[in-house]
Parts: structure tokens; C-alpha cells; sequence
């Protein structure tokens, strides 16, 4: 079925824009994650949950191109005309996964901060943006799901939970980082375009990262105190341009076979 | 020439399973409201949560109205008494 934009044509706010491109490029890293990662999955019903979260993910990416595309951008410049300087994909991802619980705790992490903050879109007035937020809502549950299934199995391992707690207190960081200094400019809320103040989003992720504990049955760090440098992107939360090894991951390629 | 891994990738099948032996649940699913909950196959998981994930896509040939995944172990068999529920596909 065509996708048809509530408003085509006209100009969105730019600090919403960069919002939309922050969640939809975090998600291209993230699709790309599982995809690279999916051979390393447990069991043949593990390969195609994997892949399932993939191709959600790259749905996500491309929805929210699709309607930055309907609203003045072009929409093979999204998706391969950017270097790795204009990417806006989470710090959080930059790093490959050292070992299974790394993987389980990073995407799970990148699932939760890019729900919370599409999250703040479910009410937004145009209606393809609140139904791209309710439909990433809808397969996120499915995506939260699988790690949460994966905590418990990893908690009865004592080695495990160390690498998970290791793990945790590394990317927690880099998770809460994507949302910006705490007591920053709330630009996109104060222009009543978003109805959830980023605070609030921020202290809900807080929130739900730290009930992996209980179903871990292991204490998790959550290092909350972020420094941001000078080389902070606020618009594309994010320090720095992505590495160039990750962006020939996910860069789009053999773009004749695509269509 | 063959090349050596460093490493291999390491599954604690006990642990990973959820058990010594595979943990299987059997799914069913309807259409829409009008159709009756069917048996439409069974996944291995080792626990409720990767059961209800695996089942969801692993039998996506439908936009289900409703999905549901039952323990195989919690099935009671009624003409077969006694002996394990043998759940074939229609």
C-alpha cells in the first residue's frame, strides 16, 4: 500500500526533523546489527526472530524517510547520498558487540531510548507521524519481548550475568547520552510538536533500563552523570561522525538491486 | 586453506534450552473474530517470553487477529490418556 504523508509539501520544524532523523538512522544502525549479528542467534527460531526485528527496523528507517521525503527532503539523498559525518545514528551503537550479552544488552538499550522518544509522537497532529510512532510502538513490544526472554536465560548463568552487568554499565551510558544534557533546551516540546516533555521520556527510560534487574536477578550500574563535550552534535545526538568502519556496514549499496 | 577461528561461538544448551531437553509450544492463531482459533505449529524456546517472540515470527504468513502459545508439557490428552499430546498439523 502507498504511503501518503498527512500534510505533503509543507516544512517541518528543523529541530523535529533532526528528532525523526536521530530514530530513524539509530534504527538503520540497529536493523544492520541484527542483521551482521543473526548466525550468532541460538537456535533456527532464534535466526528468524532476528531477522524479523530486522526488517522492522529498516521499515521504521524508511517510513520516517519516506515522510521526510514528503516533506521537502530527498529521499535518496537519505538514504544514500549521506558520509558518515551526516549520519545521526546513537553513539550507543558505534561499538560491535563483544559477545552475546553485549548484543542483548545494546539492542535491547537502543530498542527502549528509540520507542521512549518516538513515543512522544503517538499525539503529534499530523496522523502519519502518530501512526509511524504507533506502528514502531507495536513492534517494539515484540523486539522488548525477545530480550526480556533472554535476561532470564542469561541470569542463570553466573558468568553471563557478569558480562551482562559489564556490559550494561557501558552502554547505559551511551543510551541515556542520545537523549542530551539533562537540563537542556527542549526545543521540539516547546514548540508544542511534541506533547512529552524529553525529561520525561528521559526519567521513563531510566525506568524501564533498570527493570532488567529483576528479571536478570542481578544489580545493574546505572552510570547517569554524562559529560558533553564541545564536539556534541545536539542535532544529531551524537559526539562525532560515525566510524567509518560502521558506516560501510550500513551504508546502501548496489542500490540497482534494491528496486 | 581452511581458516582456524579464534573462537567459537559457546551455547550452554542446558541453559539455553531451559532445560536438559528441548522445550517445544505449540501455537494457534485466528484471522480475524470470525474465525476459529487454529493450531498453526509449534517453537522451541526456553522460555514464555522467546516462545511468544519465535512463535510471532516465525508464523507471520497472516496478519493474526490473535496469537496464542500453550507449554506442550501443559496439555492434557483425553483419549490418549497417559500418553504425551502428539499435536500434528491439519
Amino acid at each position: 500500500m502507498a504511503y501518503t504523508p498527512g500534510n505533503p509539501g509543507t516544512k517541518l520544524d528543523k529541530n523535529f526533523e533532526n528528532d525523526l532523523l536521530a530514530i530513524a538512522d539509530t534504527k538503520l544502525v540497529l536493523g544492520n546489527w541484527y542483521a551482521e549479528c543473526v548466525m550468532n542467534g541460538r537456535s533456527l527460531p532464534d535466526f528468524a526472530a532476528i531477522l524479523g526485528m530486522c526488517t522492522a527496523n529498516y521499515g521504521h528507517t524508511r517510513a520516517i524517510y519516506q515522510y521526510l521525503a514528503a516533506h521537502g527532503h530527498d529521499y535518496d539523498h537519505l538514504e544514500r547520498g549521506r558520509g558518515p559525518e551526516e549520519m545521526c545514528s546513537a553513539n550507543l551503537l558505534d561499538e560491535a558487540p563483544s559477545g552475546w550479552e553485549d548484543f542483548i544488552v545494546s539492542t535491547w538499550l537502543t530498542e527502549l531510548s528509540t520507542w521512549m522518544m518516538a513515543s512522544g509522537f503517538l499525539n503529534h497532529e499530523d496522523r502519519a507521524v502518530a501512526g509511524i510512532a504507533k506502528k514502531i510502538g507495536q513492534e517494539t513490544y515484540f523486539h522488548l519481548k525477545y530480550s526480556q526472554g533472554w535476561f532470564q536465560i542469561i541470569g542463570e548463568g553466573k558468568k553471563q550475568t557478569s558480562l551482562f552487568q559489564k556490559a550494561y554499565a557501558h552502554r547505559f551510558p551511551l543510551a541515556l547520552q542520545w537523549f542530551g544534557p539533562a537540563r537542556g533546551k527542549d526545543t521540539v516540546h516547546d514548540a508544542g510538536i511534541r506533547d512529552v516533555p524529553l525529561k520525561k521520556l528521559r526519567d521513563a527510560f531510566i525506568k524501564e533500563a533498570a527493570g532488567a534487574e529483576k528479571l536478570l536477578g542481578a544489580d545493574l550500574t546505572q552510570e547517569k552523570s554524562i559529560k558533553f563535550a564541545d564536539d556534541w552534535r545536539g542535532d544529531a545526538r551524537r559526539f562525532g561522525a560515525m566510524p567509518d568502519g560502521l558506516f560501510e556496514v550500513v551504508r546502501f549499496k548496489d542500490a540497482e538491486l534494491a528496486h | 586453506m581452511a581458516t582456524k577461528l579464534k573462537s567459537k561461538k559457546k551455547i550452554d544448551q542446558k541453559r539455553e534450552r531451559g532445560g536438559a531437553e528441548p522445550k517445544y509450544y505449540e501455537v494457534f492463531a485466528r484471522k480475524d473474530s470470525h474465525s476459529d482459533l487454529s493450531h498453526v505449529g509449534s517453537v522451541e524456546a526456553p522460555n514464555d517470553e522467546l516462545a511468544q517472540v519465535r512463535a510471532w515470527y516465525i508464523y507471520d504468513q497472516h496478519k493474526w487477529r490473535e496469537m496464542c502459545v500453550v507449554p506442550l508439557e501443559s496439555i492434557i490428552t483425553v483419549t490418549e490418556e497417559g500418553k504425551s499430546a502428539k499435536i500434528k498439523m491439519g
